[in-house]
């Protein structure tokens, strides 16, 4: 039988709904996949593009990015912009062909704890479907 | 320049001119005319250099200056819309200036106005049909081959040159920026050129210098568009050539495997205009372990690291206001088709928010702002994160 493959994923995780909402799981005890490694920004508008590609080229097997709600976010608009700047990040990389589908946006609140494990469950499922990001076995990128 | 009256404005008649000796001379008459009657202070324009081998940009006061001026330049070695920059962008200053450039340096211009490296207002932008430039490395090599065939573009009316560069080829938006005064060359008769006011500021141009504007400009449009149309067919083509370069990471790697990572296509990008690139940065730098559990996982490393990254995260820096110059292109040592792989990518990200770069000062940068209500693929991307029970 193949190895059990767990993914490896990078959740950039807004501080003031997302991170605590994580938190939140955390405490309830909610059962989550253990392949997030968290990075806390202080919101999904922090995210420059560069931040996701190099974690992609580097290898993480999926992205995750997640902030408030719309019309939620600790200052007021991030989450807009965030989702424009995802749009056209996402746009890149499916003309590059580069696996857009490693890439995910959710918006998680700070009291959605049941919210962030399926969010991150549900994603973690998608990626073993996809596999281990094929950039590591790429000598020359 | 006034955004609201430039948004509604479309030319509706144009000054006919009469060419003495040639375009260039007439272009450059008007503008010593334009000096001397002090409509403006001063004019940014490219020169040929003394040893006769290139061009580079000069901002004349003096009208004896105007012996080595083209207007009209067989290549672009600096992008217009930097050297305007480097002229405005602690803000406008006292004098009021002219300045000529090709259709896409005014859309770069444009776009470094919204990125606040470019002030206009106290700037006058001219333009011409422009029927290309020449690759900066055919001409260096044999400057003066290189003036005849671009002087054959005009004198026998060759707007579909094999000899220019390949980003120009596909150039459909190769008139009429969005500009105050314009340069009409195509559609009229041999003898004659159209001046057309582009704005009430060209307008007011033109009415100050006594040069009345009621010639019809449908010729000249008609001209326009049947060029635009074979430009837009091989525009097409083209891009359907670069996307397979570009489409997966094995294609990227070999596409780029030539780079030697001399961030020329950066620093040359009107639109990279940052003082300091993330990728020269040292945050963009790794230890040397990093680079060797790289090389461990994946059997080797290659130097210079990060090619692709270094080119996706431009990509999605600046693709929304590449404006398909070429300058990239020009520059590289590597010949690797740079702007026509931002020009393929630039078109699909610049759909997603229906944005032209540099088709009007007005119109905000699509990273600038948002409506709460769109981009109704990725919210449907979003919902579908958590099944919803
Ligand atoms: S990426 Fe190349 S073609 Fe696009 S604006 Fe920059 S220099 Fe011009
Ligand atoms: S790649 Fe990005 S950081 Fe570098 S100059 Fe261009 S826009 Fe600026
Ligand atoms: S100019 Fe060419 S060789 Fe230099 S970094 Fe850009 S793509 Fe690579
Ligand atoms: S603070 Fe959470 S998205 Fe802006």
């Amino acid at each position: 039988m193949k190895e059990q493959f767990t993914p490896k994923i990078v959740g950039f995780l807004c501080n003031w709904c997302s991170y605590a909402g994580a938190d939140l799981a955390g405490a309830a005890k909610l059962k989550i996949m253990p392949s997030l490694t968290v990075i806390r920004v202080m919101c999904s508008s922090r995210i420059d593009p560069n931040l996701v590609l190099t974690t992609l080229l580097l290898g993480a097997d999926g992205i995750l990015i997640a902030g408030c709600h719309p019309g939620d976010c600790h200052y007021e608009k991030g989450n807009y912009y965030a989702r424009r700047r995802f749009a056209l990040l996402k746009k890149v990389i499916k003309t590059l062909k580069i696996d857009p589908e490693r890439l995910q946006l959710s918006w998680v609140s700070a009291s959605e704890g049941k919210r962030y494990a399926e969010v991150v469950n549900q994603f973690t499922e998608k990626i073993k479907k996809l596999g281990p990001n094929p950039i590591q076995t790429k000598p020359y990128l | 320049m006034n955004t609201a009256e430039n948004e509604s404005y479309s030319p509706k008649k144009g000054a006919m001119i009469s060419i003495k000796d040639s375009i260039k001379e007439t272009v450059i008459s008007f503008f010593k005319e334009a000096l001397e009657k002090k409509i403006f202070d001063a004019i940014l324009i490219p020169v040929k250099v003394p040893a006769g081998d290139s061009y580079t940009w000069i901002l004349i006061e003096d009208v004896s200056l105007f012996k080595d001026a083209a207007p009209i330049s067989p290549i672009m070695p600096v992008q217009g819309a930097n050297a305007l920059s480097s002229l405005t962008r602690k803000g406008k200053g006292n004098l009021k200036i002219a300045a000529i450039m090709r259709p896409c340096e005014i859309r770069a211009a444009i776009e470094l106005s919204k990125l606040k490296q470019v002030d206009l207002e106290n700037v006058h932008l001219f333009s011409f049909d422009c029927p290309g430039a020449l690759p900066l490395s055919d001409y260096v090599k044999n400057p003066s081959k290189g003036e005849e065939i671009f002087e054959s573009f005009f004198t026998e009316n060759k707007w579909n040159e094999k000899s220019i560069k390949p980003i120009c080829k596909m150039c459909d938006n190769f008139s009429l920026p969005n500009c105050d005064l314009h340069f009409g060359i195509l559609g009229t008769e041999k003898d004659k050129l159209l001046l057309i006011p582009n704005s009430i500021k060209g307008e007011g141009v033109l009415n100050e210098m006594g040069i009345a504007f009621k010639n019809d400009l449908s010729e000249w449009k008609k001209k326009v568009e049947e060029i635009k149309e074979e430009k837009e067919k091989i525009k097409k083509e083209n891009y359907n050539n670069i996307q397979p370069m570009v489409e997966g990471l094995d294609n990227l790697a070999q596409t780029f495997a030539k780079c030697i990572g001399c961030h020329n296509c950066m620093s040359v990008c009107p639109i990279c205009y940052c003082r300091q690139c993330y990728f020269d940065s040292e945050v963009s730098k790794f230890t040397s372990d990093n680079y060797l559990l790289r090389a461990e996982k994946r059997g080797a490393i290659r130097f210079p690291t990060d090619i692709i990254l270094f080119q996706s995260g431009r990509m999605s820096h600046m693709s929304l206001s590449c404006v398909s110059c070429g300058m990239c292109e020009d520059v590289c040592p590597a010949s690797i088709p740079v702007a026509q792989i931002f020009s393929y990518v630039a078109d699909k990200t610049q759909k997603v928010f229906e944005y032209q770069p540099g088709r009007n000062v007005g119109e905000p940068l699509p990273l600038k702002e948002y409506k709460e209500e769109e981009l109704q693929e990725i919210k449907k991307l979003v919902n579908d994160s958590v099944s919803q029970e």
